[in-house]
């Protein structure tokens, strides 16, 4: 797919500019194109591999686009990878890149079903649900505090440590699932050990007959209120100053610290929230294997394809849930197509949008092009606006 | 815990640390060249899947080493273009490549689930050496990966400290716009390194379906290794014979649970002691990055910050 031989070399007869400003239409033709050369490359992989591409494909559209029940369940699938996809997205934004989503929305089902096993049966339903989300967001947030307080006091790289803490969150999962006797695990459960059935009170409202839950409803309500604090807030301004330019934030009075911690919280409790809704929304009791399909990575590839806007990962999360969805689907094929074709297409999308990026960011001119050599300035002649507008600048790469 | 119980958990942790000490060169030379991979995991992945399908076909454990190495090293080169060429955020670009090793390792590794592999990797004692008492047995009982680990770790440090080309990488992670100047090429460079990490990730993954758990398995083949091995190049401070050492502590901590739970040892569950080692991963930087700058400490400075010349 992506040789590198024709850009790598040729010495200057390409020259990449930097746009000012990318035109909408390409922030739109970029994803589109990236799914359909993604699409060409999973068919060359099935090819390459023995199957039938367009059976495949007929399948997931099938499967998870085309019918009601399918959509249903994709929007069930998408309902988790909002959330997650938004944690990301709000920290990655800021170059604050928490890789922990998955610790915290580990700890997130965590607190909410202990909570729902704690009080689901006193207290009534609406308080019970509400104790649920909140429990959630919390026990996120409390996971993501370490990385956020170390980062920010200490200048620890939050990469390496909120992704050390997703592997501690899962270790305490599994402890309580699979720990003799704790609060979370069903006693009654003897051939193989589980979690404890939360009581109806505490679980999501399902629509209809559909398995789409209250938390659907939670995590586009979520994604409109990320999308105002950081565009019409002066939290958000001050964010935004932040994540274009440390130095400039420092010098507007803008604390670092403060920053740094607001939004890493944020985001882990938006993560704790998909955790939330796992539990009570889907699985109705806390289930390690039901929760280790790397939800939260799989919101990190969902933030950077909506390019980090918080309204865009709504549709993306719909076309990744769907994507995944289908993955089970394509193994009852005649042929058995795996259902990991379903992961090698979403991170092949993700790729082509990557590399597509480049286009929405700069503008590829060829050398001897009249219209090149007159308007901009020289090479090597300092170029005013190309480091604000920079979005991989040094201190956002800081990462140790 | 007798004397044997410890010579044979020493024995294990150095077997189960060389996985971690190959991926961690692969990740330290990547970043010496300014290029953060954080696709460590995946490129594992693939490299143990075609490991396995490799040294199964033929029968040869060390063809299916190539093997896995070369398939890592394959994949690497979609993170360099990303990176290099096309300007990508590096850290999207690394997990994104994780998720495409995971799901093609997964798609691969499909009809073998669960099936184990005939043709293991022997050991190979060293004549003499093992004959050492305690010492014998812990380092010079093991396989030839084991020992080839020792050198590659060797040769790394002597190319990257004592080499021109050695130096050149250096300054290509340090400063690459005066690198550039100096007539050294950039990108090449970060593309020879960003595929190294491949190889040597790939060859990791390999070396633990040939000689650590010789069956292939879904979710437990790496189970985090490449994580850890990223997370081991700060902790080595971006020099490969701590990351040697770093790699045999973890392998320690990773064994001694298993020891500890064989010899009964039961007041701690053993899901405790398995959050040991990232508990103390995250305990230590945190320690080190507030006693130490980030420039004491060794980190490239260009690292993750993608190159272009004529810009700033």
């Amino acid at each position: 797919m992506t040789a590198p031989s024709t850009t790598a070399a040729p010495a200057r007869r390409v020259r990449f500019e930097r746009r000012a400003r990318a035109p909408r239409w390409l922030q739109v033709v970029v994803p589109v194109v990236s799914v359909v050369a993604a699409l060409l490359f999973g068919a060359v992989f099935l090819v390459a591999t023995g199957h039938d591409p367009v059976e495949v494909y007929r399948t997931i559209l099938r499967v998870s686009y085309t019918t009601g029940f399918g959509i249903t369940d994709t929007l069930r699938s998408a309902t988790p990878l909002i959330l997650t996809g938004l944690a990301a997205a709000v920290a990655f934004r800021f170059k604050l890149y928490n890789i922990g989503g998955e610790g915290q929305l580990y700890i997130g089902a965590v607190a909410a079903s202990g909570i729902a096993l704690a009080v689901g049966e006193v207290v009534p339903v609406p308080v019970a649900v509400a104790a649920v989300v909140l429990g959630g967001a919390i026990g996120g947030m409390a996971w993501v505090a370490v990385p956020a307080l170390a980062r920010a006091y200490l200048g620890t790289s939050e990469i390496i440590t909120s992704l050390m803490l997703n592997f501690v969150a899962l270790y305490a999962m599994r402890y309580l699932i699979f720990g003799s006797d704790t609060f979370w695990r069903d006693p009654g459960a003897t051939t193989f050990p589980q979690g404890r059935r939360l009581p109806e009170n505490a679980t999501f409202y399902e629509f209809g007959t559909t398995r789409v839950h209250l938390g659907l409803v939670i995590a586009v309500i979520a994604a409109v209120a990320v999308y105002l604090v950081v565009t019409r807030t002066r939290w958000g301004y001050r964010w935004r100053v932040f994540g274009d330019s440390p130095p400039a934030a420092r010098y507007a009075g803008i604390s670092r610290t403060k920053v740094i911690v607001s939004v890493l919280l944020i985001s882990g409790a938006l993560a704790g929230l998909a955790g939330a809704g796992e539990v009570a929304g889907r699985a109705f009791r806390l289930d390690p294997q039901g929760l280790a399909i790397n939800l939260g990575y799989t919101g990190i590839i969902v933030a950077a394809l909506a390019r980090y806007n918080p309204l865009a990962v709504v549709p993306v999360a719909v076309l990744v849930g769907g994507l995944l969805n289908a993955g089970p689907a394509l193994q009852s094929l005649p042929e058995r197509v795996p259902d990991a074709i379903s992961t090698i297409l979403t991170a092949a999308i993700l790729l082509f949008a990557l590399g597509g990026e480049l286009f929405v960011r700069y503008r590829l001119r060829l050398h001897g092009d009249g219209e090149a050599e007159a308007a901009p300035p020289e090479p090597g002649e300092p170029v005013p606006e190309a480091s604000a507008a920079d979005s991989d600048d040094e201190e956002g790469a800081r990462w140790m | 815990m007798d004397v044997t119980i410890v010579v044979l958990t020493l024995a294990a942790a150095v077997g189960a640390g060389t996985p971690l000490a190959l991926a961690a060169l692969g990740a330290l030379l990547s970043e010496r060249a300014g290029v953060l991979n954080l696709g460590i995991e995946g490129l594992m992945l693939v490299g143990a899947v075609n490991a396995f399908i490799v040294a199964e076909v033929s029968g040869q454990p060390l063809l299916g080493l190539v093997a896995g190495a070369a398939a890592g090293g394959a994949l690497a080169i979609i993170h360099a273009f990303l990176s290099i060429t096309m300007r990508a955020n590096q850290i999207v670009a690394g997990l994104a490549l994780v998720l495409l090793g995971t799901g093609i390792a997964m798609f691969l590794g499909q009809p073998i689930e669960g099936q184990p592999l005939s043709a293991r990797l022997p050991d190979t004692s060293l004549p003499l050496l093992s004959e050492i008492p305690i010492l014998g047995r812990i380092l010079f009982d093991q396989d030839v990966v084991v020992y080839g680990t020792w050198v590659v770790i060797a040769a790394a440090t002597f190319y990257l400290m004592r080499t021109r080309t050695g130096l050149a990488v250096r300054a290509v992670g340090e400063a690459p716009a005066t690198a550039d100047v100096m007539g050294i090429r950039v990108a090449a460079v970060r593309y020879a390194h960003v595929v190294a990490s491949g190889v040597f990730a790939g060859a990791g993954g390999a070396y633990i379906i040939l000689a650590r758990v010789p069956a292939w398995a879904q979710d437990g083949t790496t189970a985090g290794l490449g994580w850890i091995a990223i997370a081991l190049v700060v902790f080595a401070s971006w020099r490969p014979w701590r990351a040697l050492a770093g790699a045999y502590l973890f392998g320690v901590a990773l064994r001694a649970n298993f020891a500890l739970q064989a010899a009964g040892f039961t007041a701690v569950p053993a899901e405790f002691l398995s959050m040991l080692p990232y508990l103390v991963t995250v305990a230590v930087l945190m320690v080190i990055t507030a006693t130490d700058t980030r420039e004491r400490l060794g980190a490239p400075t260009a690292l993750g910050v993608p190159y272009v010349r004529d810009e700033r």
